[in-house]
């Protein structure tokens, strides 16, 4: 089994690298700041998650999103075509993120991540995964004032997404994820996400995964496996009849298992995750699973979010030996 | 008809602020604190009345986050180190770690020194459990729904206190119920708890809602009086409600309170119009949309303001057309019999 995590790591920490982000964005806001300064500070505390996340033991890491103001900002703030807006809800979390607009049809200009990835990459001893919200959750989470019916705009944001993929892929990214917490969330053209989802990931030279969250995945977990990505990303905690649904489906894909709470601070014991890796163990070869939080650590204070982390690495390592 | 009343929250001033992060850091005392939250919230009730709102809020000027602010008051609760709520804005969010209790009431001794400065009702003003639950990590209960029931029955003390105290009105605000349309029942069960047998005045706010899906249960909450988002729509939500007949009150937002524009006078008439052909008269609460705690205070008294000659213009507008269609009625009659 692969430890990994999904994607947003706690951008402050009291605790350990600090909480100078929050004045340095502040007074950058005001433009006390320049954006170079601004930017060694994020490396700083990128610098120190990938520290964090290779000192806990964590195989396959990411750069923790720590420039991320939420998980389709990034991109759509530098696609031409888009405006970003007020603030909405981030699904069935008490957080918001900002809503983007799509005036006309999008274009994307040049990489957008590539750099970002390959900075973070040079100062890591493990891989580095690169993450992109999937073009389903893109489309649905933003406002369509151009094209005003999903699928022309899902198969555009797709069509844009493979270049940054084969892209950041090219940079060296060994495995290039998209994010669909869509899926399962209200009424999904779940026909639709997996076609989506090919395209995204068609020609990209690097392993490709999928990952839902949050929602609860009745009827779209057996579509999913006809997605043309390789690793499948499944949240098992925040809807616990997923794991039994994963056993009356026919997995044709690596597995990744969001096997902790990272939205709630409550520790699991090594016991609760032992059971879940017995479980899929009985439907999976170990050496197609990955195991990692249900979504982005960024729900959690810092402490927990590491403590969680660590518990993940130990319940694997004494699983492994048992085995 | 169409009273005005404001959502709950209200900036605090200047000098609350920096006495407040002076607290934090030991800087200056308890009761030094407390002293300049007295004052600022005698100064809102003064502002409030001199405006003419009917139903006047403290402003909770002694309060930071709805949810952290119950939080702390009950037994039960620590809190965490910091996450983000959004973009470059982090919170301490609430654990919930042992059995949550009430050692004694929270906002009843505020509640009673605000009523002790007016004639005007002054609001109880609470978080429903709904929303402390979904807004706190759970370390201690089973399930979403023991620790929801669990904070019911602390709330429920705390209302029953507010009454006994002689509160006219109570609100208490589940902003997070939209968040997840398939426990709507798990929090109107707990409301329930909540609300059931009181004399005073139920009232729940709900905000960033996806109203298509709690739409069809809102009739159920059990509260007197629902007060929602109007104006940050365009007034597009009064829509659900056009040609049901919809049985309770209900405390219509008709100013955007995360906009620093001050809207026109003649825009809010219009708003409130527009929930005239849906609702009646005497259904009507008119308020902002949300608690204007964002706002700067200008904006706020500003909003405030508009939001009270608005609806007193549309309420004269109806009086004097009620009362000419009285006079009307009389004449005919007197034609009536004089022509026998």
């Amino acid at each position: 089994m692969i430890t990994t995590v999904v994607g947003s790591y706690p951008k402050v920490a009291e605790q350990a690298y600090g909480t100078t982000l929050i004045g340095t964005i502040t007074k950058w806001q005001r433009k006390e700041l320049t954006d170079e300064q601004l930017e060694q500070v994020c490396r700083e505390i990128t610098g120190a998650v990938i520290q964090e996340q290779e000192a806990a033991g964590l195989e396959l890491l990411t750069d923790g999103q720590i420039r991320w103001e939420d998980l389709v900002t990034p991109l759509a703030k530098r696609i031409e075509g888009f405006e970003i807006n007020g603030l909405s809800r981030w699904f069935n979390n008490n957080t918001y993120y900002r809503r983007p607009i799509l005036h006309k049809a999008p274009v994307r200009r040049g990489p957008i991540l590539v750099k970002e990835y390959q900075a973070a990459a040079r100062s890591a001893r493990k891989p580095i995964k690169a993450v992109l919200p999937g073009p389903y959750t893109f489309a649905v989470v933003s406002e369509d004032r151009h094209y005003k019916k999903l699928r022309p705009l899902v198969m555009k944001l797709a069509d844009i997404l493979n270049a940054e993929a084969r892209a950041l892929a090219a940079a060296g990214a060994p495995v290039v994820q998209f994010d669909e917490p869509a899926i399962g969330f209200g009424k999904t053209d779940i026909k639709l996400a997996v076609e989506a989802l090919g395209v995204a990931a068609s020609g990209v030279k690097a392993k490709t995964a999928a990952y839902t969250y949050f929602a609860p995945l009745n009827g779209a977990l057996e579509p999913l496996m006809r997605a043309k990505v390789d690793v499948l990303g499944v949240d098992v905690v925040s809807d616990p009849k997923t794991l039994g649904a994963l056993k009356r489906v026919k997995i044709t894909k690596e597995l990744a298992v969001g096997c902790l709470d990272a939205r709630n601070t409550k520790l699991e014991s090594v016991g609760e995750l032992h059971a879940i890796f017995k479980a899929v163990k009985a439907r999976v070869p170990l050496d197609r699973v990955y195991v990692n939080p249900n979504c982005g650590l960024e729900f959690l204070p810092h402490a927990q979010a590491l403590a969680k982390v660590k518990r993940l690495v130990e319940a694997v390592r004494s699983f492994e030996r048992r085995a | 008809m169409l009273l005005t009343t404001s959502v709950g929250s209200l900036p605090k001033p200047d000098y609350l602020v920096q006495a407040r992060s002076q607290a934090r850091k030991g800087a200056i005392d308890a009761s030094a604190l407390r002293a300049l939250e007295e004052q600022a919230t005698r100064e809102w009730i003064k502002i409030q009345e001199e405006i003419g709102v009917d139903v006047i809020v403290d402003g909770e000027q002694y309060r930071g986050d709805m949810v952290a602010y119950f939080a702390e008051h009950l037994a039960g609760f620590k809190e965490s180190e910091l996450v983000r709520s959004y973009g470059n804005r982090y919170y301490r969010k609430p654990i919930i770690v042992s059995t949550i209790r009430r050692p004694k009431p929270i906002t009843v001794g505020w509640w009673k020194f605000a009523q002790g400065l007016t004639d005007r009702p002054v609001k109880g003003m609470l978080t429903g459990p709904y929303t402390i639950m979904d807004w706190s990590f759970n370390e201690y209960y089973p399930s979403r729904r023991a620790a929801t029931l669990a904070i019911a029955k602390v709330v429920r003390e705390e209302v029953e206190d507010l009454q006994r105290a002689g509160a006219q009105y109570i609100q208490v605000d589940e902003p997070a119920i939209s968040t997840r349309p398939e426990e709507m029942d798990l929090a109107i069960e707990a409301l329930g708890l909540v609300t059931k047998g009181i004399k005073a005045k139920t009232l729940t706010h709900i905000c960033y809602g996806d109203f298509k899906t709690i739409g069809p249960k809102l009739h159920r909450l059990p509260v007197d009086q629902i007060d929602l988002e109007f104006a940050n729509r365009n007034m597009e939500l009064l829509d659900f409600f056009r040609g049901k007949r919809f049985p309770k009150e209900i405390g219509l937002g008709v100013v955007d309170v995360h906009s620093h524009r001050i809207e026109s006078k003649e825009e809010v008439i219009r708003n409130i119009q527009r929930a005239l052909s849906v609702f009646r008269p005497e259904q009507i609460y008119v308020d902002p949309d949300c608690g204007l705690k964002t706002r700067s205070p200008k904006e706020a008294v500003d909003k405030l303001r508009v939001v009270v000659e608005a609806a007193r213009e549309v309420r004269e507008g109806l009086n004097g057309r009620a009362s000419s269609a009285k006079r009307q009625a009389r004449l005919r009659a007197r034609a009536l019999i004089s022509k026998r």
